[in-house]
C-alpha cells in the first residue's frame, strides 16, 4: 500500500519532468531568433540537388508538422503523432520512416549499454568496497586508476582501445556492427562476428563505468568501514568477504541513487562511444542525422534518450524504496 | 596557506600539468607561424622536422590546431564554468536563504534540470543555431550546468542560515544581500572554488562532446572539433595516430588534472573525508 | 580459579617518526565467575587494551610482547593474524555504542547466523535460529526479534540483542568496552543487571568491564584495576579500592568523583592538577610523578615495582618504602 503511494508520488514527479522534456524537445529549437522553421527546412534541403526531391520533402514536412498552423497547434499535432509512435519521415534517407530507423538501431545500443551498465555497476561497487576495506596501496591504486577512467571522456578511452586493439594490434575488427559481406540474420556465423565487433565498444563502456562506480562506492564505504557494526562483526572473526558484503550492501544504497544519476551521463557518453566504433546503434544514427541535418531523426533520438533516462530514474527510485528497509519503514511511519 | 601545504603531492603535479597546458593555449597561438585553418602541406604528413605534430586530412598543421584548440576549449570552459558557478551559487543561495515558496519553485526546477540530461538540451540548442560562436557555446553550456551547484549550495546555505552570527546580523538590521555577502558566502569559499573546478571540468567535456557530434564552434579549432575531423576522416583506422591521439591525449590530460585538483581539494576541505583519514 | 590472565602486554602505535607507547607491561587476572573492572581517564590505553583483549587490535597497533592465557589456551598477542578463529568463541567483545553495532540492513536472525557460521562453517541456518532464539529468550527478548531489522527495535532492546549476540558462541571471557558510556542512568542500571546475570547464569565465565565511570564499577565489579598512561597502577577488590585507594592516582581519581558509599556525603570534589604525560617520549620513572603531590626524587628516576599485599597490589614508591620499613622493623 505504502510502496504504491511512494510509487504514485514519484510517478507524478516524473510525469512533470517528462512534460518538461517533451516541451523542451519541441519548443527549444523553435523559440530561437529568426524563423527557425524555415531555417530547419533550409538546412535540411541544402545539398539536395534535385528540385523534385526538394519539393516532395518540403511538402511532406509542411503536411507532417502542420507548419501553416500556429506553434501551439503544431505542438499538439507533434504530441498526438509522438504518442502514436509516428516520428515522421527522414530527410536524408527520404522516404524512410524515422520510427523504423530508430527501431533498427535500438537493439544494438541496448545490447551494448545494458550489460555494460549492470556489470560495471556490480564490479565497480565491489572493487570500491574492497578498496575501502583493505586500504593502503591497493586502495590508492584503485582510486587513482578509477579517477583516471572517469576523468577521461568515454570516447577518449574508446579511441585508445580502438587504435590499440584493432588497428595497431589487430585483435578485433576495427568498428562497425558486423563484417562487410554479412547480413544481420540469426545464424551462428553472424552471431560470432557480431560479438567480436561488440566486444571493444562494450569493454570501453564497462571500464569507464567500473571506474565511476568504484570511486562513488569507495567514498561511501570509507565511512562504513569505521562504522560500529563493522567493528562488531570483526570482533566475531567474520570472514573478510562477509564484512565486505555488509559494507557493499550499506554503501550500495546511496550508490543506487548514483546509478540513477549516472544513467543520463552514461547514455550520452555511450552514444559518443558508438560514433568512435561506427557501431550501428542510436549514437551513430544521431551522429549521421546531425551531419545531414536530418531534423526528424534528431528529434526522435533526443526524445527517446530523454524518455529512457526518465524511466530509468523512475525505476531506480522505486527499487530504492524496495531495497532499503529504513526507507520502507520511514514510508510506513515506523521508527 | 596552511591548507595549501596540507594538499597531497598529486595536487601540485596535477595543477602544474593543467597550468602548463593552459600556458600552451595562451602563448602557442601567438607564437605559431600560421593560422589553424591554413593549408600548409600534404595531407596526413607524420610528425617530423617540418610539422612537429604532423598534418591532418587537409594538410593543416596539427600542432598549430592544437594550441588554438586548447585556447578555444579553455575559453569556452572558463566562460561556461564561471557562468555555471555564478548561476548555481545565486540560485542556491536564493532558494536556501529565502526558503518557502521560492525554495520549492527553484528546487523543483533544479531537480527537473538534473533529471533531464544536459547534453541533450545542449544538443537541441546547438542544432538550431546555424553558426555557433565560442561565446554563445560557452553561454549555452553555462546555462544548463548550474543545477548541481545550486542544489549543493542551497543545502549548505540552509544550514548556515541557522547559525547564531547570522541571527545576530539579521536582528541588528543588516540587509539581506549584506548578510549573504558577509555572513554566509565567506564560509562557502572553499566549496565554491571546488564547485568551479568541477564546472570547468564539466564544461570542457560538454564542449568536446558537442564538437565530436559535429556541433562545435564554427570556424575555429577546438580539441573536440579536431577529434571530430579525425574520426570523420577515418584517421584511426588509417593509422594516422598523430591526428587523433593529439586531441585525445590533451582532452584526457586536462580533464584528469582538473579532477585530481578537485579531489585533493576535497580531501583537505571536506571535514568528513579528513576525519575518515585520521581514524585508524 | 583464574579464568584468564593477561601478562606483560606492551604495545605502541607508530606515530610519524616516533612511537606512541600506548600500553606498557600490563598484566591482569580475571577470576572465574567474576567481573573485573578497569578504570581510567580517556587516553589511558584502556580501549587499546580492550581491542587487544578481544583479539581484534587496530591494524596500526604494534604489540611487542604479551600473552593471554584463557581457558587453558595460551594466545600469543604479538601475532594478531592468528587470532581470528578465537574471536567471538573464546573471547567476545561487547562494544561501545551498542545502538549502532548492528548492521542496519541485516535482520537480527541473519546476523546471528553469520556470527555462528564464523565459528562453525557447517552450521545450518535453522540450527542457528534455534540457538539464537533460545539465547534471546534467556535475555527476555521475544522470538520476533529474529526477523526484525535493527531500526525496528527500541534502544533497550538493541542493547540486549547486542549482548545476546556477543555471548551467542558461549565465549569464556566477555570484554565490555565502555558499553555504558552512551547510556542514560536507567539504561546503565539495566545493563549492569544484565551483565551480572550473564555471569551468574553461566552464559560467560568472566567479564572485563572497561569504563571511565568509577561509581558504576563500584557497584558492578568484583575487582577493579586502575590504569594510568598505559600502565596498571593499582588493582584491588572493588570494596577495598573504593574505601582505601593506595596509589596517589587512584586516590585522586576517586576524589574527583562521587561514589555512593558511606562518608561520601559532604566530601569535596577535587580535580587532578596537570595533564597526562606525552606517551611519545619514553619516561624512566613513575608516569604520575609530575602530577603527584607526594612525589620524591626516586619517583622520577626509577620505575616503581609492583607490590602485592594480600588480595591487592599497587605500583608506587611510597607503598614500597613503607613496606620496606615494615620489613626492616
Amino acid at each position: 500500500m505504502t510502496l504504491l503511494r511512494h510509487i504514485l508520488a514519484k510517478l507524478g514527479w516524473y510525469a512533470a519532468a517528462f512534460a518538461a522534456a517533451l516541451a523542451l524537445n519541441f519548443f527549444l529549437p523553435r523559440l530561437l531568433p529568426g524563423n527557425p522553421v524555415d531555417t530547419l527546412i533550409g538546412q535540411a534541403l541544402r545539398g539536395h540537388a534535385s528540385s523534385e526531391t526538394k519539393q516532395r520533402v518540403y511538402e511532406t514536412y509542411i503536411a507532417e508538422f502542420g507548419l501553416d498552423q500556429n506553434l501551439w497547434t503544431q505542438f499538439l499535432t507533434y504530441i498526438g503523432k509522438t504518442v502514436q509512435g509516428d516520428f515522421g519521415t527522414s530527410f536524408s534517407r527520404y522516404p524512410a520512416d524515422v520510427a523504423s530507423m530508430v527501431a533498427d538501431a535500438l537493439p544494438w545500443t541496448i545490447a551494448l549499454q545494458l550489460p555494460a551498465v549492470l556489470l560495471g555497476w556490480l564490479i565497480g561497487n565491489l572493487v570500491g568496497a574492497v578498496a575501502a576495506y583493505r586500504r593502503g596501496g591497493f586502495d590508492r591504486s584503485v582510486y587513482l586508476s578509477s579517477l583516471f577512467l572517469t576523468a577521461a571522456p568515454y570516447y577518449c578511452l574508446a579511441v585508445l582501445l580502438l587504435y590499440g586493439l584493432a588497428v595497431a594490434l589487430p585483435l578485433f575488427p576495427a568498428g562497425g556492427g558486423w563484417s562487410f559481406g554479412l547480413k544481420p540474420e540469426w545464424t551462428g556465423l553472424f552471431a560470432v562476428d557480431a560479438v567480436s565487433h561488440w566486444f571493444l565498444p562494450f569493454l570501453s563502456l564497462l571500464l569507464v563505468f567500473i571506474g565511476g562506480q568504484a570511486i562513488g562506492m569507495r567514498s561511501m564505504a570509507v565511512y562504513e568501514v569505521d562504522a560500529d557494526y563493522v567493528r562488531f562483526a570483526e570482533s566475531f572473526g567474520l570472514a573478510d568477504r562477509k564484512i565486505i558484503g555488509y559494507i557493499f550492501r550499506n554503501g550500495m544504497l546511496p550508490q543506487v541513487t548514483g546509478l540513477a544519476l549516472a544513467i543520463g551521463t552514461l547514455v550520452g557518453g555511450a552514444l559518443l562511444t558508438e560514433i568512435v566504433f561506427s557501431y550501428p546503434g542510436i549514437g551513430t544514427l544521431l551522429y549521421e542525422a546531425i551531419l545531414n541535418k536530418d531534423y526528424p531523426v534528431i528529434q526522435a533520438v533526443t526524445l527517446l534518450v530523454l524518455v529512457v533516462v526518465l524511466v530509468a530514474n523512475f525505476l531506480v527510485d522505486v527499487l530504492y524504496g524496495l531495497i532499503d528497509p529504513r526507507i520502507r519503514a520511514a514510508e510506513r511511519g515506523e521508527r | 596557506m596552511k591548507a595549501l601545504k596540507a594538499l597531497p603531492p598529486r595536487f601540485h603535479t596535477a595543477a602544474a600539468v593543467f597550468l602548463l597546458i593552459a600556458a600552451a593555449g595562451l602563448i602557442g597561438p601567438l607564437a605559431a607561424p600560421a593560422g589553424p585553418g591554413d593549408l600548409l602541406g600534404p595531407s596526413f604528413r607524420p610528425p617530423g622536422a617540418d610539422f612537429l605534430l604532423g598534418t591532418d586530412h587537409l594538410g593543416r598543421s596539427v600542432g598549430i590546431q592544437l594550441v588554438h584548440g586548447i585556447r578555444t576549449s579553455l575559453y569556452i570552459g572558463l566562460l561556461a564554468g564561471i557562468a555555471g558557478t555564478v548561476l548555481g551559487v545565486l540560485i542556491g543561495t536564493l532558494a536556501g536563504y529565502r526558503g518557502g515558496l521560492a525554495d520549492e519553485i527553484l528546487m523543483g526546477l533544479t531537480n527537473i534540470m538534473i533529471t533531464v540530461p544536459a547534453i541533450i538540451v545542449l544538443l537541441l540548442l546547438s542544432i538550431s543555431l546555424d553558426t555557433r560562436s565560442v561565446t554563445v557555446m560557452g553561454a549555452c553550456i553555462g546555462a544548463v550546468s548550474w543545477p548541481w551547484t545550486a542544489r549543493a549550495v542551497r543545502s549548505q546555505i540552509a544550514s548556515l542560515r541557522q547559525r547564531e552570527h547570522v541571527d545576530i546580523a539579521r536582528l541588528s538590521g543588516s540587509r539581506t544581500w549584506r548578510i549573504i555577502a558577509v555572513e554566509l558566502l565567506p564560509y562557502m569559499m572553499s566549496y565554491i572554488v571546488m564547485a568551479f573546478v568541477i564546472q570547468l571540468y564539466g564544461a570542457i567535456l560538454a564542449e568536446a562532446a558537442l564538437s565530436l557530434l559535429g556541433l562545435g564552434p564554427s570556424g575555429t579549432a577546438s580539441l573536440g572539433v579536431m577529434l571530430h575531423w579525425a574520426i570523420a576522416w577515418e584517421s584511426i583506422r588509417g593509422g594516422q595516430w598523430w591526428v587523433f591521439l593529439t586531441p585525445t591525449v590533451f582532452i584526457t590530460a586536462i580533464t584528469f588534472s582538473l579532477l585530481l585538483v578537485q579531489s585533493s581539494l576535497d580531501t583537505v576541505f571536506n571535514p568528513r573525508l579528513r576525519a575518515g583519514k585520521a581514524a585508524r | 580459579m583464574t579464568l584468564a590472565s593477561l601478562t606483560n602486554l606492551t604495545a605502541h602505535y607508530d606515530a610519524g617518526e616516533g612511537r606512541f607507547h600506548a600500553l606498557d607491561d600490563v598484566g591482569l587476572d580475571v577470576e572465574s565467575g567474576r567481573i573485573l573492572g578497569v578504570v581510567g581517564e580517556s587516553g589511558c590505553g584502556k580501549s587499546t587494551m580492550a581491542s587487544v583483549l578481544s583479539l581484534n587490535p587496530a591494524p596500526s597497533l604494534r604489540v611487542t610482547s604479551g600473552t593471554l592465557a584463557v581457558g587453558g589456551k595460551d594466545v600469543d598477542l604479538t601475532d594478531p593474524a592468528s587470532h581470528r578463529p578465537l574471536r567471538g568463541g573464546t573471547v567476545a567483545l561487547l562494544p561501545q555504542g551498542a545502538l549502532n553495532a548492528l548492521n542496519p540492513t541485516r535482520r537480527v536472525g541473519a546476523l546471528a547466523h553469520d556470527i555462528l557460521a564464523a565459528g562453525d562453517r557447517r552450521i545450518k541456518r535453522s540450527e542457528s535460529l534455534r540457538r539464537t532464539a533460545a539465547r534471546l529468550e534467556a535475555l527476555e527478548l521475544p522470538p520476533r526479534v529474529l526477523r526484525a531489522y535493527p531500526h525496528q527495535l527500541s534502544g533497550g532492546m538493541r542493547q540486549r540483542v547486542v549482548t545476546a549476540l556477543a555471548t551467542l558462541r558461549n565465549p569464556r571471557l566477555l570484554v565490555a568496552d565502555e558499553p555504558s558510556s552512551a547510556l542514560d542512568v536507567s539504561s546503565q542500571r539495566l545493563l549492569v543487571d544484565l551483565l551480572r546475570r550473564l555471569v551468574s547464569d553461566g552464559l560467560v565465565e568472566g567479564i572485563v568491564f572497561i569504563t571511565h565511570d568509577v561509581a558504576l564499577l563500584s557497584e558492578l565489579a568484583d575487582r577493579i584495576a586502575v590504569m594510568y598512561a598505559g600502565r596498571v597502577v593499582e588493582e584491588a577488590p572493588a570494596r577495598d579500592l573504593v574505601a582505601s585507594p593506595r596509589h596517589p592516582y587512584s586516590q585522586a581519581l576517586l576524589a574527583s568523583v562521587l561514589v555512593p558509599e558511606p562518608g561520601t556525603r559532604g566530601r569535596r570534589l577535587a580535580g587532578i592538577p596537570g595533564s597526562p604525560p606525552d606517551l611519545r617520549a619514553p619516561i624512566a620513572g613513575c608516569l604520575f610523578a609530575p602530577r603527584c603531590e607526594h612525589a620524591m626524587d626516586k619517583c622520577t628516576a626509577e620505575r616503581p615495582p609492583r607490590l602485592v599485599t594480600g588480595p591487592r597490589d599497587d605500583s608506587c614508591w611510597r607503598s614500597a618504602e613503607s613496606e620496606e620499613a615494615v620489613d626492616a622493623a
